[in-house]
């Protein structure tokens, strides 16, 4: 467990050196967001393509409440996480009852309907434009405009996220989550009403989600209407998977790789996501368990052996 | 005293009744076996009395209490648990795992489900040790289940029941698919927890169904065609025509 954690206060120590300050708090908070997303992904074996339903909207809203009632910076990041959770329990609630293809179907059709709804609705969204002017508030006297102070906040965040989801995994809880991935029949069959498990896992994921939605909002100024889109749901679910969703520290890596991967090479050559696609091809074919799993291989290949 | 009772409980999948009108009594303590050919409606039964779903007609009750159309995962809770023919189990988990998770869901308290430790409740730890401990496998307790023989998986089938800390046992098929060898263990081990446990057993093997029971019941087509004593049940004719077809009547 020491070795992650050193490994992670590095990389937050180092990352505004590498990359600008914005870019280095879009991995952390895309690091949050993924880490809702495995909750279902990894832990209870749920794939919810509709995540960016929970980010959106908490966006938006938080979004709106500081550009116009000027709410502050603690109180937006609480109403995005109640935001993020309480979208999460409505879909999650209708999504539970199936399952297989048809759950996958059922979080990407809602996820739609929240994007039409933010698409439509052009007084309080800006549509296509999306919805500007969103202000980093001062909080308890410190000034979150400088990127550098908002990026230690974010980190902050970040790691207090990790912490509580490494709690909640390490919780019966995880072990129930896991049990219905491993076996839903018997899962049922010992005592667990697992819709009302799964339900408790998409509002976690949400409360996630949410929170990194109003973060993000803070770090560009602006909803982007892909904020809500099946593109970022898509995204965290590829960042996770190249990460390696059956660990903690998965969805982090996987985040990690994809910002930066995004970020750097868009400038630098317009067809990037070729990369990308490969790197997704290299891990469903021939690694499952992501760059966590790369990482153990190689560690065994090359440290362990006498 | 009956623990568990069935009164004329039926089950229909459209035009196929899986099990008509069936009445059973289990005596509190005793071992009770459901023998019956092929597609006799046993594992049906069985799915009816743990709330995989609800009767079509009829009533289950389970210690006085009318317990029909309760749901599977408030079964567990009222003390039946079962195994099952098919091997069910949390393959990527533990042995010791696989039994803490069904320990877990029966326990006292469920207060720090979000945030405690899972090391941090002995109780549940308690009874899973045990129940590893009752069919053999304590020795394993880190291996993973998928990684166990199918022999030693149907072994952990029954522990992960047992974990439970049932009043009532049901047990579909703990022999299924195991040597000669494996089965005389099964057997052992299913005697040993006679008496501790009230148990309904399914089985297909004669030989163990006569050794081990206190009554058998036989079903036959989604009926119940005898009830009795194993002696009475060897040298009921009925039994005997639909076991061995009209060859031997």
């Amino acid at each position: 467990m020491k070795r992650p954690f050193i490994l992670i206060m590095v990389a937050i120590f180092l990352l505004p050196l590498a990359v600008r300050p914005a870019i280095a708090s879009e991995i952390w908070i895309f690091a949050i967001f993924g880490l809702g997303l495995n909750l279902l992904l990894g832990y209870t074996g749920l794939l919810s393509f509709g995540q960016s339903t929970f980010f959106g909207s908490a966006a938006y809203v938080a979004g709106w409440l500081m550009k116009i009632h000027g709410v502050n910076a603690f109180l937006a990041l609480g109403i995005g996480v109640g935001v993020g959770a309480a979208s999460a329990a409505v879909v999650g609630y209708l999504c539970v009852q199936r399952s297989g293809l048809y759950f996958i179907m059922l979080t990407f059709a809602l996820n739609q309907l929240f994007y039409f709804t933010a698409y439509q609705w052009t007084s309080v969204t800006g549509g296509e434009d999306g919805m500007p002017g969103v202000p980093r508030p001062a909080l308890l006297g410190i000034d979150f405009k400088d990127p550098l102070i908002y990026y230690a906040f974010v980190s902050l965040l970040f790691l207090f996220c990790l912490w509580l989801m490494k709690r909640i995994v390490e919780s019966p809880l995880g072990k129930i989550l896991q049990a219905i991935r491993e076996n839903e029949v018997r899962a049922e069959a010992v005592g667990y009403n697992v819709p009302r498990f799964k339900l408790l896992a998409f509002v976690i994921g949400g409360a996630f989600s949410g929170l990194a939605g109003v973060l993000y909002a803070m770090l560009f100024g602006i909803v982007p209407l892909e904020a809500i889109s099946f593109v970022f749901s898509g995204n965290v679910v590829f960042a996770t998977l190249i990460g390696g969703s059956g660990s903690l520290y998965g969805p982090v890596i996987g985040s990690f790789v994809f910002i930066w991967l995004s970020e750097s090479m868009s400038t630098v050559w317009a067809r990037w996501p070729l990369l990308l696609g490969m790197a997704f091809v290299i891990v469903v074919l021939f690694l499952r368990g992501g760059v966590v799993e790369a990482w153990h291989k190689l560690s065994l290949k090359f440290f362990l052996r006498k | 005293m009956k623990i568990l009772e069935t009164r004329k409980i039926t089950k229909s999948f459209g035009a196929l009744t899986a099990v008509n009108g069936v009445s059973l009594a289990i005596e509190a303590g005793s071992l009770h076996s459901i023998i019956g050919p092929n597609g006799a409606g046993k594992t049906t039964l069985f799915n009816l009395l743990t709330g995989t779903f609800p009767p079509t007609s009829g009533s289950i009750i389970f210690d006085q209490k009318e317990i029909t159309g309760t749901p599977a995962n408030r079964i567990a809770h009222l003390g039946l648990a079962r195994s099952y023919q098919r091997t069910t189990v949390f393959p990527a988990f533990s042995l010791f795992d696989n039994a803490w998770v069904a320990a877990f869901a029966t326990g006292k308290s469920w207060n720090g489900l979000m945030w405690k430790p899972s090391g941090g409740f002995p109780e549940a730890s308690e009874r899973a040790r045990q129940a590893l401990h009752d069919v053999g496998l304590e020795g394993k307790s880190t291996q993973l289940a998928r990684e166990i023989s199918h022999g030693e998986q149907r072994q952990l089938e029954l522990a992960i029941a047992l974990a439970a800390a049932p009043r009532v046992l049901l047990l579909d098929e703990p022999a299924a698919g195991l040597s000669p060898d494996e089965t005389r263990k099964m057997v052992a081990l299913v005697r040993a927890l006679k008496g501790r446990y009230t148990i309904v057993l399914i089985e297909h093997k004669m030989d163990i169904i006569m050794s081990v029971s206190d009554r058998i019941s036989v079903m036959h087509f989604g009926s119940l065609i005898a009830e009795g004593t194993p002696g009475e049940i060897q040298k009921n004719p009925e039994v005997r025509r639909a076991y061995l077809g009209g060859v031997a009547a």
